[in-house]
């Protein structure tokens, strides 16, 4: 089994909008932080997208390409919101999955500063070719 | 804001395609996207060798962006979980078309929750992305 490089990201305000400007979702929920301050959240939150990132940045950087190989697949589920001012660190470790040839399987879990989930899942990646 | 009646709990059909969407990818858009979320690779730029291509998160903003155009997801709606299958990089210039389909109906504990799948390929027909994302409605 292999610990993953380290990758985070830091959420800010501006970082949600310009998400909201690629995306197309402008949920007050995200881009108003007045509205944002009358819900349960007290605040604006991050796009479900955004706190993915370091799973990313981290396999990329793992395997040494700017992309992920065609045919990754990724299962995962998101446990509470981020927002602006959060940090959000990646724990990942990969390992040949069981009765592959060779496909490997990444078990991975984003945290926040506090060390809660935010989210957590597994992705499988294409065997290298030969 | 209105949405779809096609895609409400009651009147979803599971399996029929709801909309369809066109995008062409820009370096303008990639250039943006790296600079929000830190990616600096060379791969990415203008002058790289070969062609630029896109980082492959930036494939999930394609079937977000149709959904939410098309008033797809309804407001308040509460994403729980993905199921996200990667293909080849999108470049700039590539036209792209991505379906937007509901794929699934339940209830549990009392929550409504409604399955989408935004299939994004590029003109070859080449997978760029799917995303599948489940979410409690209002």
């Amino acid at each position: 089994m292999t610990a993953l490089p380290h990758a985070r990201i830091a959420i800010t305000q501006p970082m949600i909008d310009g998400y909201a400007r690629l995306s197309g979702d402008f949920n007050p929920l995200h881009v108003d932080p007045e509205a944002a301050a009358k819900t349960p959240f007290g605040g604006t939150i991050a796009h479900g997208c955004i706190p993915m990132e370091p799973i990313f940045q981290a396999i990329q950087h793992w395997l040494g390409r700017p992309d992920l190989p065609q045919d990754t697949r990724m299962s995962l589920r998101y446990h509470r919101p981020s927002q602006p001012g959060d940090t959000i660190r990646l724990e990942a470790t990969a390992a040949t999955a069981d009765g592959t040839d060779g496909i490997l399987r990444v078990d991975f879990a984003c945290l926040n500063q506090r060390d809660e989930t935010v989210i957590s899942g597994h992705c499988t990646l294409p065997a290298p070719a030969a | 804001m209105s949405v779809n009646p096609l895609t409400t709990f009651e009147a979803a059909e599971i399996g029929r395609k709801v909309c369809e969407g066109r995008m062409t990818v820009t370096q303008t858009d990639i250039d943006t996207f790296c600079a929000l979320m830190g990616y600096d690779d060379p791969a990415y730029r203008a002058d790289a060798p070969g062609g630029a291509i896109a980082p492959s998160s930036m494939g999930l903003t394609y079937g977000l962006r149709l959904g939410w155009e098309e008033s797809v997801f309804p407001p308040g709606a509460i994403r729980m979980g993905d199921e996200n299958i990667h293909g080849v990089p999108a470049r700039p210039g590539d036209e792209l078309v991505t379906d937007l389909t509901v794929t699934d109906r339940f209830e549990r504990k009392g929550r409504r929750f409604l399955t989408y799948r935004m299939e994004t390929r590029n003109r070859t027909g080449a997978l760029v992305c799917s995303v599948a994302f489940t979410a409690i409605v209002p």
